[in-house]
């Protein structure tokens, strides 16, 4: 187990690299001239020399990857553009109010769409499975800031049960953060209540095909021992792998729930770094939400391995 | 369709299969064998077609994409202009002579949101296409030849993976500007690796089948082999994740639309128009609530659409 | 365990004598599956009855049913099954009146399933201990502890070696033997009163096969038990059931005690079963295999008449109009002769109903009105193969093969599938391969296509050297050595129609213009008989047997002059099976082309081949003439294969050598001999030291082992059982003349 969890760990490395190598190559070597492309068409060709020159955009290409690169390892991040501080602590503190809420949300999410999907892998091709199944997945394919928009209406505006923004007060004492955080979670747990449900169902429905579940039944055991002793960790497996990719889509939908609700998170960050240009806070963020979906993706992996005794010893 | 009791039982696979492959009939002992086989042969071409139009899913889909294409097309010859400003009458409600209201520079909604149909329709099939071409020859080329190919593709599409598409593209299109273009070719590219995955997988599927085998006997070219034989095997994966796509490449536009990377006002476009008219939620949500309407419907009804097609290429 | 209170059955069902009620009980039982809104009926009013501690085998094709009556006693139909009439009762219970609680304690407490994959069928994320533990913890209220025990217990009954580690594993970590032994194992916890058998040995190989029949048979005389047997092999019937019941497309045809109906069938579809199976020793220059014209009904198609009026070759008119009763035999022949005069249905009046005999007499039931006429039933296939000489077969090797190897990666481990094989192939024979799963015989033959590339080795063919992988031979090398498949469903590729799958193999192969192929193509397919109006159409329209045929003319498009096939027949039911086989006999002596034939199944083995090959752990083992491998002296492991196979003959005394312990891995092969862990005629330390040299006779027949030829003939001979070991004896002298086949066959 160990060492299948120290084996996926060194296969991140290529990974990571390769994923800075693109990142750094969208960012400061598609563009052509980097500073032209931070200070726009009407700024003067000194302006621009002299912005690539403090970029250090002069230089050659390896040169100034291996300087980026090797500055994120030390955390020397450099400094915002935009902000007018240093990317690390920045990055971290929005990173944090992020995992607040992405864990929020998931804390919603996992437990709603797989007891949904399962319920509805149980009673397979009836209405109600159908029923669950299509609104469900409509819900997943509606962007969140729709979503985000008409629940902000009818439930902080209209109704008024909620409020409109997303933080409390300063001095407010942490746990009405949560409070806060309510409607902004929802938009994030449609999004991805329809997908892993999904997945729920169609792992229950393949599972419940298998013969040993038919074993399990005529050996005469009771129906909730069939369910939860056999079928559940079994169908399990496809939800978990699919929770671990879907955090992706989870941080894509971060990013807009945090702008229309103006949270200070770090997708936010990385909107307006993008919009104005800060190459510095954009890369760093960018690159750390990299690395918080390859860890998820590989908790979801010990998660599957722990659940599968194959996998598991095999490692 | 009846709700069935909840059991555990499966239907028989036995029955299933049998009969999957042909249809039971109910001719004489001594079948007119000809007649039966043209029969058939018709019948499998019809399948698909009539199991379509009965699927009450795929058809509801159907009829609201073509609404909106019909709209995107022709909606300003019958409606007001989408981009006349009047400023009398900014964010009017609802009255006889503007349906949905006014917007913040008095323009008409029921136009904006009619027109608004218009780029989200251009750019989400040319961009599924552009990802469907692309992921179709790296899956075939990656899952034919396998080895060391395979290993490299591979690798790339985890990296890109790796990076959730909306903050890659933010990034690509922050950069490099915007335009129908460049939102496109971003999109499309951005949705190759999932496609590249489903192809790939597919064509693992087939190619040690032992069709694929014979045609290795006969010394056809890999070519040969990829476009003609394995290709006509998997177009159901393809079209089903073309659907998939498609609905996620509205989403995805019209979210880079709303974060303010895709379109520029004065578009209509209805990620854009939440994105400006959100600030006067409290006061005018008709300027908001009829373009989130307009875009939910399109997507729910491009996802009923797969919804029907994955079920019927299923049974 | 107490007896269920037997209620009175309303249908007023006879109980069998001496008040116990029979295991199992079914009365015109009538299961309709429903699909598109259409009820396709897949059970035709079956009844049958299996006393107590009675073993009764049903037979059949696949979709004739069979599953679906074991289901049927279990009440776990498929969600779109309906039992439309009739009943089935466990020891007198109406099981369809259990309430649900009720259900749950009948099944596995009184009747339980042993399942065809016991890979499958086994809870794959629980230790096998927690398995078997919930079963006495459901059915017997134990706690932990004790149930722990008793399934140590019940490990220990069907013979698992180290049950207490065992009982810690999970199910991949056992051998597919073990796995099906554990199944046992559960199925027998609480003592049932009837023992469903699904298919217990299909797809297990033929050694491990033996091992759980043996076991079986061994339990038999411990458990109270009664037994469902369903198979598809009459063999294992004939060895285990007392009675058997033949079901064709949901009709029960014949029944009858086991050995009375295969040596002695009364049904046409019996008949025709045991005709159409090769006879172990039987070979294709004795006799041609039967056929059964046609193909199976599809599920639930209606039928009029007799069921199997469409493909009987005795149908007469009255068949295809009135369908015939369940006659008893030979009591109801009178009756029947009226009615063919009269060409109407007999008045069921004149009849004895089915089961009005009590259980254990002699009770012979079918389903014809022909049954005096069915030892008599005609002949449907006369074609002989000739003899090698006749077939002008002498012209040299066509192929050499020079210690070919090859090996697979599997994570860090390396797989030697295929070990320095060497073995020539002779123009115009079939060259038989066998051996069990993972023994290297299709790794081998696809190094000889070239879909595969040995690691080291040469392969001639034709005095040339061949190219290792088929994208590097030329198109004149492929067309000679070409391939047929074992799935028929995906031999064809689904998009393209027939024709333009023979089309394109005519075009690739065989050259020539337009005209000329199309004409080649239809020359195809009529040498294969596949009519016409199939080559409009796609294979997913096709039947199984129509997919190999059509798979076999492709083979065939560039005349080759070496085919291989692999397993070619095994995918396919036992009436399509026969065909199949016939038609390569037939191209054979017509196209005077080579064959490598593959297959586990021996006795088809030993039908089609004129040489023989015997793989083992990616080893050959043995080569020879067909009559050779198969009789002493021949290698242990060889000896060990045949005595497993289930024959289908009641007189002659079995003697069974079981092999211990499982196949060892590729990846770590033992030392010396790689046979000496299983070997039942180990010498001592030689086997496990040295590899053993090839003990070669004068006609070329050699094997691989230390026993020189005369010491094993002799301890051969001595250890077969039966009267014919004498006639052997004498008859092996020199080896490789045509010796008496000591198996006679059983009719």
């Amino acid at each position: 187990m160990l060492r299948l969890i120290g084996r996926r760990l060194l296969l991140m490395v290529p990974t990571l690299i390769l994923a800075s190598m693109l990142i750094f190559a969208l960012a400061e070597v598609l563009p052509g001239d980097v500073a032209r492309s931070i200070l726009g068409p009407y700024a003067t060709q000194e302006q621009v020399d002299l912005l690539n020159q403090r970029l250090g955009a002069d230089r050659p290409v390896y040169e100034r990857y291996v300087d980026w690169a090797g500055g994120f390892v030390t955390g020397d991040w450099g400094d915002s553009l935009l902000f007018d501080e240093a990317v690390l602590p920045l990055v971290m503190r929005s990173l944090g109010n992020s995992l607040l809420l992405a864990g929020f949300a998931l804390v919603l999410i996992v437990p709603t769409s797989i007891a949904v999907g399962v319920f509805a892998g149980l009673r397979r091709d009836s209405l109600l499975d159908r029923g669950i199944t299509v609104s469900t997945l409509s819900m997943t394919v509606i962007p969140e800031f729709v979503s985000g928009v008409v629940l902000l209406y009818v439930f902080a505006v209209w109704l008024k049960w909620l409020p409109v923004t997303a933080l409390p007060p300063s001095g407010s004492p942490f746990v009405s953060r949560f409070y806060y955080l309510i409607l902004p979670a929802i938009p994030l747990m449609l999004l991805e209540l329809g997908y892993i449900a999904r997945m729920a169902r169609v792992g229950t429905v393949q599972v419940l095909a298998m013969p040993y579940i038919r074993t399990a039944v005529l050996k005469g055991l009771p129906r909730r021992r069939v369910i939860f002793g056999h079928m559940l960790r079994n169908a399990m497996v496809p939800t978990v792998t699919v929770i671990g990719t879907q955090i992706g889509w989870l941080i894509g939908g971060l990013v807009v729930v945090e702008v229309l609700f103006a949270y200070p998170g770090i997708g936010n960050i990385m909107v307006q770094a993008a919009k104005n240009k800060d190459l510095p806070l954009l890369e760093a963020s960018v690159l750390m939400v990299a690395i918080l979906y390859m860890v998820s993706n590989l908790i979801a992996d010990i998660v599957v391995a722990l659940l599968n005794p194959r996998i598991r010893m095999g490692g | 369709m009846d709700v069935r009791s909840p059991d555990l039982r499966e239907p028989d696979p036995e029955a299933v299969e049998t009969l999957a492959d042909g249809e039971v009939g109910h001719q004489e002992p001594e079948l007119e064998a000809d007649a039966a086989a043209a029969a058939e042969q018709r019948r499998q071409r019809r399948f698909l077609f009539t199991a379509l139009l009965r699927s009450p899913t795929f058809m509801t889909g159907l009829v609201i994409v073509l609404f909106w294409v019909f709209m995107g097309l022709f909606s300003t010859a019958f409606t007001q202009s989408p981009t006349s400003i009047d400023a009398m009458a900014t964010l009017q409600e609802p009255s006889a002579e503007h349906w949905f209201g006014t917007d913040d520079l008095g323009r008409d909604v029921l136009a904006r949101t009619m027109a608004g149909a218009r780029t989200v329709l251009y750019i989400a099939p040319l961009a599924t296409v552009l990802a469907l071409l692309w992921g179709s020859i790296v899956g075939l080329v990656s899952g034919f030849y396998r080895g060391i190919t395979d290993e490299i593709i591979m690798r790339l599409v985890d990296v890109l993976l790796a990076l959730p598409i909306i903050i890659t593209s933010i990034l690509i299109l922050s950069l490099l500007g915007r335009g129908m273009a460049i939102i496109i070719i971003t999109i499309g590219a951005l949705f190759t690796p999932p496609v590249s995955r489903t192809v790939r997988s597919a064509v693992i599927g087939e190619r040690e089948r032992e069709y694929v085998m014979a045609a290795r006997l006969r010394g056809e070219r890999s070519a040969f082999v990829m476009a003609r034989e394995i290709l006509p095997n998997i177009k159901e994966p393809i079209i089903v994740e073309g659907t998939i796509r498609l609905g996620y490449a509205v989403f995805t536009a019209a979210t880079l639309s709303f974060l303010g990377f895709g379109l520029a006002p004065p578009s209509p476009d209805w990620g854009l128009t939440i994105a400006t008219q959100r600030v006067f939620l409290q006061i005018a949500p008709w300027a908001v609530l009829f373009p989130a309407a307009a875009l939910a419907s399109l997507v729910v009804a491009v996802n009923l659409i797969t919804d029907g097609l994955g079920r019927v290429f299923s049974k | 365990m107490s007896m269920p209170e037997h209620p009175l059955d309303p249908a007023g069902a006879a109980p069998a004598p001496g008040n116990a009620p029979p295991a199992l009980d079914v009365r015109d039982l009538e299961v309709s599956f429903h699909r598109r809104g259409r009820a396709l009926r897949v059970l035709k009013g079956v009844t049958m009855t299996i006393g107590q501690g009675e073993a009764y085998g049903l037979v059949g094709e696949s979709g004739c049913g069979k599953t679906t009556l074991a289901m049927a006693a279990m009440r776990y139909l498929a969600t779109n099954g309906t039992i439309d009439a009739g009943s089935v009762a466990v020891e007198g219970q109406d099981v369809s009146t259990l309430s649900e609680e009720a259900l749950r304690k009948w099944r596995g407490g009184k009747i339980s399933m042993v399942y065809q994959d016991p890979a499958t069928a086994l809870s794959p994320a629980m230790r096998i201990g927690d398995q078997l533990a919930e079963v006495f913890h459901y059915h017997e209220g134990m706690g932990k502890t004790e149930a722990l025990e008793r399934a140590r217990e019940s490990l220990r009954r069907v013979a698992i070696p180290d049950p207490d580690a065992t009982l810690k594993r999970y199910p991949f970590e056992l051998s597919g033997g073990q796995q099906q032994r554990v199944v046992i194992a559960m199925a027998l916890a609480v003592d049932p009163q009837l023992l469903i058998l699904d298919e217990p040995t299909t797809g297990l190989d033929a050694t491990v096969e033996a091992e759980i029949l043996d076991l079986i048979e061994e339990l038999r005389g411990r458990i109270n038990a009664a037994i469902l047997l369903i198979t598809h092999n009459l063999g294992l019937v004939a060895r285990l059931c007392e009675r058997v019941g033949v079901l064709y497309a949901g009709r029960l045809v014949e029944e009858g005690p086991a050995r009375d109906v295969f040596t002695d069938p009364r049904h046409p579809y019996t008949m025709g079963l045991l005709r159409c199976v090769p006879r172990f020793g039987m070979n294709k220059t004795d006799a041609a295999l039967q056929t059964i014209p046609g193909t199976l009904p599809a599920l639930g198609e209606p039928l009029e008449g007799c069921v199997y009026s469409a493909r009987c070759p005795m149908a007469k008119p009255v068949c295809t109009q009135h369908e015939p009763d369940f006659f008893a035999w030979p009591s109801d022949l009178g009756a029947r002769a009226a009615a063919e005069a009269a060409s109407k249905p007999p008045d069921p009046a004149a009849f004895s109903p089915h089961h009005a005999n009590p259980v254990g007499e002699s009770d012979r039931y079918a389903r014809c009105y022909f049954s005096p006429e069915v030892p008599e039933m005609p002949h449907m296939t006369p074609v002989l193969a000739t003899s090698l000489e006749a077939r002008g077969a002498e012209g040299g090797n066509v192929l050499e093969i020079d210690t070919v190897r090859r090996t697979f990666k599997d994570g860090k481990k390396k797989l030697t599938a295929v070990a320095d094989v060497s073995l020539d192939l002779r123009k115009g024979e079939t060259f038989g391969l066998v051996g069990e799963s993972g023994s290297g015989k299709t790794t081998l033959a696809k190094c000889v296509t070239g879909l595969l590339a040995p690691d080291a080795g040469t392969i001639t063919f034709e005095a040339g050297e061949l190219r290792p992988t088929a994208a590097r031979r030329s198109q004149d090398a492929l067309r000679a050595i070409q391939m047929v498949f074992q799935n028929p469903d995906s031999t064809l590729n689904p998009a393209w129609s027939t024709r333009s799958i023979l089309t394109r193999a005519v075009r690739k192969l065989g050259g020539g213009k337009a005209g000329s192929v199309r004409a080649k193509v239809d020359k195809l397919s009529a040498d294969v008989r596949v009519e016409p109006r199939f080559l409009m159409q796609r294979p997913t329209e096709l039947s199984g047997g129509q997919k190999q045929r059509v798979a076999i003319a492709r083979a065939f498009a560039g005349d080759p002059t070496l085919v291989i096939c692999d397993e070619p027949a095994s995918a396919l039911d036992v009436s399509v099976q026969a065909s199949i086989l016939n038609l390569l006999v037939e191209l054979q002596t017509n196209e005077k082309v080579s064959y490598v034939f593959i297959s586990h199944d021996l006795a088809v083995v030993r039908y089609i081949s004129d040489r023989i090959g015997v793989m083992y752990l990616a080893e050959l083992i043995e080569v020879g003439g067909a009559e050779e491998v198969f009789n002493p002296p021949h290698h242990p492991y060889t000896e060990a294969l045949l005595s497993s196979i289930p024959k289908l003959d009641f007189d002659s005394p079995r003697r069974r050598i079981a092999l211990h312990g499982t196949m060892p891995s590729l990846s770590d092969p033992p030392s010396g001999c790689r046979f000496h862990t299983r070997c039942h005629r180990l010498l001592g330390d030689i086997c496990k030291e040295q590899e053993p040299p090839f003990q070669e006779s004068t006609t070329g027949h050699r094997y691989k082992c230390h026993i020189p030829p005369d010491e094993l003939l002799a301890a051969q001979v001595a250890d077969r059982p039966g009267p014919h070991a004498e006639a052997v004896a004498q008859a092996t002298d020199a080896p490789g003349t045509d010796s008496a086949d000591p198996q006679p066959a059983a009719s």
